[in-house]
């Protein structure tokens, strides 16, 4: 039995949980909106990088280079979309 | 087909190496869908007309259940995998098997809460907020939905297959994607549920 | 008789109602000779089912060469239209349903099926591959973007085009203001064709990363191979935005949601917004496959190797990155403050510097290289300097202070030409002569095609030139007629001559082709240019395994090293080769799609769900098949070449 529960994946399952308690302060505590937007934004980054790389084994393979630039390629272009629309579309949008 | 036998079985032969690297570029794509999905709800979160606000309707309990239930589902396939790695096929079918039940689960709590909104007046034509707020939840629920089938045929064919390089990629393949579908809720709970909660 | 009001036209003129005789006449000849002929089996087994990268390449290169004719027509008539001032030719609404499926069929039915085409055709024999990664996938992709393509073009008989420009801004798209079907026409033509790029997106980056000969390094890849990598890592990353786009815009529509909508807190200017975070980095994804072509021909033609590879490398990689921060540069007048407007102008102005090196190092290939003026060689030098006045009005456009003064005029017009016509079609007909000897095994006659690109160099200018001026006296794009006493009347008569010209420029290459095939002479080897890759070192026409042993390769220019330098590519006995099979899934699954999408137009509900139920059968039904492919014997290879060494 104890052989289909590998301690690594059992604790990044225990992670995976403590980082959404965390998480779940910003609803119960009360904080600024900068404090809390800073847990989550910390406590989401980390937790999809343990899914990456314990979960869907990434960087196991001669692959991996390809792999992990295909992940934070996408990354980068996607905090540009988002941050990118946020500037063009909220922040820097004069007409309301 | 030359079979590598020092590599796990789903990497066995080029043609599966192929069809992993293949998928992770496809879930590149799948970031920046939902990348648009998170741009166009931020710029829509507070364009709420005449409608509710996030912090008006969002109720933590089903969202903590399905939280919890799909990280418990993601952390199951994972198993999965393991115990296909260590050639154990009927774990392998028990873990998989549970992890579909946990998706059907998530599912059906979600369905709730997509009946729950549209009872108290936040339907897809309320005002732009629920809009997108219904389309990512959906995005991200049909991709869950289209998992469920895509999981359980290949549940069908690991049992009657066995663990071959063919079964074996196929359901390290779903791994990826059930994995990924996990990373993607992480990020609705945390910038759609509790922020707009906080 | 209810049922069938919604497919009327709503403007109906003769020349639309010529064009349904037309169509009707057409399909009906085609069967009628298909039949005759009894070309059916072949047409089934040999094209609609195949896999093979070749064919499917061919079949892109039809299909653009098409809607290069039915794009060309639309250009034509705009141009007539607007040839002097008050012309009746077309009304309001026909000259707005001309111009936006103009725009459409030209970029995502033209010039990306053409780009695709030599992908498909060229990136497997470069990099000494059978076939792509899924061959299988590919087929699909054709089959979606041809279904989507074919979707969009019977919009006009059957229902009502789109006519909100390719742009499709909202609230003018909305259902307030385009009551007919054509917008969600161009919704579902766009969402099955964009399906087809996406995977044709994923495919060729998996070949291209692992299907590589051996010893071919990433940084010994052929040029044009470098740029479709880049390429479609940018279709990757930006479709998925036209995607969400296109499915929120088709909600709103059939939906009622809220999302453009100028009511209950909806904005219409995410639209623009995410329409142009795809859009801008599509135009570099016509523009990167355009220059590998160019970077081919041109070190084919000068007899020297490309110069500066790491830098032309180096350049697309950032070109890539730099392309998906630009994209509000497309509506810098549209309500953003000088702080956004500046940043946007930073980054539009920094992507011209990587462009620039590129050119450069063109040039210096060029430079005391020997040069033989071959067609697709005379389309990559003309490229330089009409692409030239593109490039610089682009930056005076890119100025957000400035760009108040020319948006939405002619300018822009005529820049945007400049820039796609020698940057794309140019290079699409360059690679076209310069690669047509591979696919079919003669040559296209050169002195018609010297003549085909004099008539459309001179003509492009001619035509665009004066677009520069009036558009800085202040004509609109997109307006259907003018006043004399505006004076614009003299700049679009030119304008109509160039068109005519360039009409005449394309004709004469359809001409060439029939006379070539005519008379061109078959016994030009494999190598009729004296080439440097490896598309080069196997027969023409193309075997269908490619290769009959998988080619050796020390450096970029693999094939030129064992012509000058006795470098050996095939080493070792021959083997048999592994095989895809063909299938009918892909085809049966396109034509479900196109069913789906034309329920979804005329919001047929029952058809949407049995089409959709039929979709999702496809996938179990490929998900359970087993399939493995097929080999070819040793002896069938010997056969094959001794035959085609013979020939």
């Amino acid at each position: 039995m104890k052989e289909l529960f590998p301690a690594k994946q059992v604790m990044g399952f225990v992670f995976s949980m403590i980082l959404t308690v965390t998480a779940l302060s910003v609803y119960f505590l009360e904080m600024s909106f900068t404090v809390g937007i800073t847990i989550l934004l910390v406590t989401a980054f980390i937790q999809a990088g343990l899914q990456l790389v314990v979960f869907m084994h990434a960087g196991e393979t001669k692959d991996k280079g390809a792999i992990y630039t295909n992940v934070y390629y996408g990354l980068i272009i996607a905090l540009a979309t988002v941050f990118g629309t946020l500037l063009t579309m909220i922040w820097g949008y004069q007409i309301p | 087909m030359k079979i590598d036998n020092s590599l796990p079985l789903e990497y066995s032969t080029e043609e599966n190496q192929t069809k992993i690297l293949g998928f992770w570029i496809f879930l590149g794509a799948e970031i920046m869908l939902f990348a648009t999905l998170f741009a166009s709800y931020f710029v829509l979160v507070d364009r709420t007309g005449s409608g509710p606000t996030g912090a008006e309707i969002f109720e933590i309990t089903p969202v903590l259940i399905e939280t919890i239930v799909l990280l418990t589902s993601s952390f199951t396939i994972g198993l999965a995998i393991h115990a296909m790695r260590i050639g154990n096929k009927k774990a392998m079918m028990a873990f998989l098997t549970t992890t579909l039940l946990l998706g059907a689960g998530f599912l059906g709590v979600e369905i709730y809460e997509f009946v729950h909104y549209v009872s108290i007046g936040a339907g897809l034509q309320t005002s732009a907020f629920t809009s997108i707020l219904l389309l990512t939840l959906g995005t991200h629920g049909a991709h869950v939905t289209f998992g469920l089938f895509w999981g359980l045929f290949i549940l069908m064919q690991v049992r009657k297959q066995g663990l071959t390089p063919e079964t074996a990629n196929k359901s390290f393949i779903f791994s990826l994607y059930w994995h990924f579908l996990d990373v993607v809720w992480i990020f609705i709970f945390s910038f759609v549920y509790l922020k707009g909660m906080m | 008789m209810d049922f069938f009001d919604r497919f009327a036209v709503p403007h109906p003129s003769p020349a639309i109602y010529a064009s349904m005789v037309a169509i009707g006449l057409t399909v009906v000849a085609i069967i009628a000779g298909l039949t005759y002929f009894k070309k059916w089996g072949y047409l089934w087994r040999e094209w609609l089912t195949t896999v093979d990268h070749k064919r499917i390449g061919i079949m892109y290169l039809i299909s653009a060469l098409l809607m290069l004719f039915r794009g060309g027509v639309d250009a034509i008539m705009m141009r007539a239209q607007l040839a002097v001032p008050e012309n009746g030719l077309l009304d309001a609404q026909h000259y707005n349903e001309v111009f936006t499926t103009h725009g459409l069929v030209m970029i995502i039915f033209m010039a990306m099926p053409f780009v695709i085409a030599f992908m498909n055709f060229v990136v497997p024999l470069q990099i000494g591959a059978r076939d792509v990664a899924f061959p299988r996938l590919n087929a699909l992709s054709f089959w979606l973007f041809f279904m989507g393509a074919m979707l969009l073009n019977i919009s006009f008989v059957i229902g009502g085009s789109p006519d909100s420009g390719w742009t499709s801004y909202f609230p003018l798209a909305g259902n307030e203001f385009s009551e007919s079907v054509g917008t969600n026409y161009y919704m579902f033509a766009l969402q099955i064709s964009g399906l087809g790029t996406m995977i044709t997106g994923i495919n060729f980056i998996t070949t291209i990363l692992k299907m590589r000969a051996p010893g071919m390094t990433l940084m010994k890849m052929p040029m044009f191979t470098w740029s479709t990598l880049v390429t479609n890592v940018i279709i990757v990353f930006a479709f998925p935005v036209l995607t969400v786009a296109l499915l929120m815009g088709t909600m709103d529509r059939l939906f009622a949601t809220n999302f453009f909508t100028t009511a209950n807190g909806g904005m219409d200017m995410l639209w623009a917004n995410l329409f142009w975070v795809w859009g801008h980095p599509e135009v570099y994804i016509l523009i990167l496959p355009a220059f590998g072509i160019y970077s081919e021909v041109i070190s084919t033609f000068a007899r020297r190797n490309l110069y500066g590879y790491k830098s032309m490398v180096g350049s697309m990689v950032i070109i890539s990155l730099l392309s998906f921060l630009v994209w509000t540069h497309h509506f810098f007048t549209m309500g953003q403050g000088a702080l956004t407007n500046s940043i946007f102008s930073i980054t539009t102005m920094a992507i011209a510097v990587p462009t620039g090196v590129k050119i450069f190092n063109w040039l210096f290939t060029l430079w005391k290289g020997k040069i033989e003026f071959t067609v697709p060689m005379l389309y990559s030098i003309g490229f330089i300097p009409i692409f030239t006045i593109g490039g610089v009005t682009g930056v005076m456009l890119g100025m957000s202070a400035a760009d108040y003064q020319y948006h939405n005029t002619m300018f822009l017009v005529a820049h945007f030409h400049m820039v796609i016509l020698p940057g794309v079609v140019f290079a699409m007909l360059a690679g076209l002569t310069y690669y047509w000897p591979k696919m079919f095994g003669f040559k296209l006659n050169e002195r018609i095609g010297k003549w085909a690109f004099w008539f459309i160099s001179i003509n492009t200018l001619v035509t665009f030139m004066p677009m520069f001026i009036s558009g800085l006296d202040g004509q609109a794009r997109r307006m259907y007629t003018y006043s004399e006493s505006t004076g614009f009347g003299i700049w679009n008569m030119i304008s109509f001559i160039g068109a005519i010209g360039l009409a005449i420029g394309f004709a004469l290459i359809v001409y060439n082709v029939y006379y070539s095939i005519r008379y061109s002479p078959r016994n030009i080897g494999s190598d009729p240019w004296d080439a440097r890759s490896l598309e080069w070192a196997t027969h023409s026409p193309v075997p269908e395994y490619n290769f009959a042993q998988v080619p050796h390769v020390n450096s970029s220019e693999a094939f030129w090293d064992s012509k000058k330098n006795g470098h050996v590519l095939y080493k070792g006995e021959l083997e048999k080769i592994h095989m895809p099979n063909n299938s009918g899934m892909p085809f049966i699954m396109a034509c479900i799609f196109f069913l789906w999408g034309f329920a979804f137009i005329f919001a047929m509900w029952t058809t949407v769900i049995i089409t959709t139920i039929g979709i999702f059968a496809c996938l179990a039904h490929r998900s359970f098949e087993q399939d493995h492919g097929r080999y070819i014997s040793v002896r069938e290879i010997e056969e094959t070449e001794k035959k085609l060494r013979g020939a």
